[in-house]
């Protein structure tokens, strides 16, 4: 990087370089460590396929979800659960937050029904009925 | 000039990395209880017991394969299981139809099944589960 040279006539003048290289390194900073961020709600998984998929609303509904990977394990906002630890977090979900909560079920599509079908009695339990399933568009 | 476009085609390469590898990701809704009943209840019914007010989609999984059943009667693939729902659906749409999977299903079945009968357009599809 050639700086320029400073003409001792001008007198002192303020080199901007260095701080819009810092700048644009706090931009990129930000920008990678928000998108990681939204990654919580976006681990890859070979969601179901199917054609009459709704696109996701970005509204102020309070939404959960729960991941379920391949071999059944349970996901909750970002954190590991056991079966009977997932009932109780629900009731008590069920009990505290409105009753639009909306459980969002992110369950690969190699995961047997044995392992959601569980979920959906526990939700249904809690009083949670507004469960949304997570399915890639068929093409 | 050359740091700041060095930095632009940077931050260019970046946006092009993230944005093209994601699929878009859409949902089913999916209402657990139906409308009339108290929160938090689930109904108990036979499934096999035959009636009129319910369609019961069994799906049984036999050497790595769905086995789709309609009301008790074996159904050799989904494609027929649609067309006998859309018969259905043209006589009485507000019907339930009550997806039963065994424990084994892999989920993308279930999820096609649910699929194949919001798109005929019924209003009333439940999951069966077990205690």
């Amino acid at each position: 990087m050639r700086l320029p040279v400073r003409d001792p006539s001008v007198g002192l003048g303020f080199n901007m370089t260095p701080m819009i290289d810092v700048v644009f390194l706090l931009i990129i900073f930000f920008l990678v460590s928000s998108h990681l961020a939204r990654r919580e709600n976006q681990l890859e998984l070979p969601l179901p396929l199917a054609a009459t998929g709704q696109e996701i609303s970005d509204d102020q509904t309070r939404r959960l979800t729960l991941n379920v990977l391949d071999d059944g394990e349970l996901l909750l906002a970002g954190r590991t659960v056991l079966p009977h630890q997932l009932a109780e977090e629900l009731l008590q979900r069920g009990r505290s937050e409105p009753a639009d909560l909306e459980l969002r079920i992110r369950a690969s599509r190699h995961v047997a029904y044995g392992a959601v079908s569980p979920i959906l009695l526990d939700a249904a339990r809690a009083g949670i009925w507004n469960v949304h399933f997570a399915v890639f568009d068929e093409e | 000039m050359t740091p700041m476009i060095d930095v632009v085609f940077l931050l260019l390469i970046f946006f092009v990395w993230t944005a093209s590898f994601q699929i878009v990701e859409r949902q089913l809704p999916s209402h657990l209880d139906p409308p009339s009943a108290p929160a938090g209840t689930t109904s108990e019914v036979d499934l096999d017991q035959q009636d009129f007010d319910a369609v019961v989609v069994k799906i049984d999984w036999q050497a790595d394969a769905p086995q789709w059943r309609l009301n008790g009667a074996q159904v050799s693939s989904l494609e027929m299981v649609r067309d006998r729902l859309t018969i259905i659906a043209g006589i009485r749409q507000e019907i339930s139809v009550i997806i039963d999977p065994t424990a084994a299903v892999p989920l993308e079945h279930v999820i096609r099944a649910y699929d194949t009968g919001r798109s005929i357009g019924f209003s009333d599809i439940r999951f069966a589960t077990t205690d």
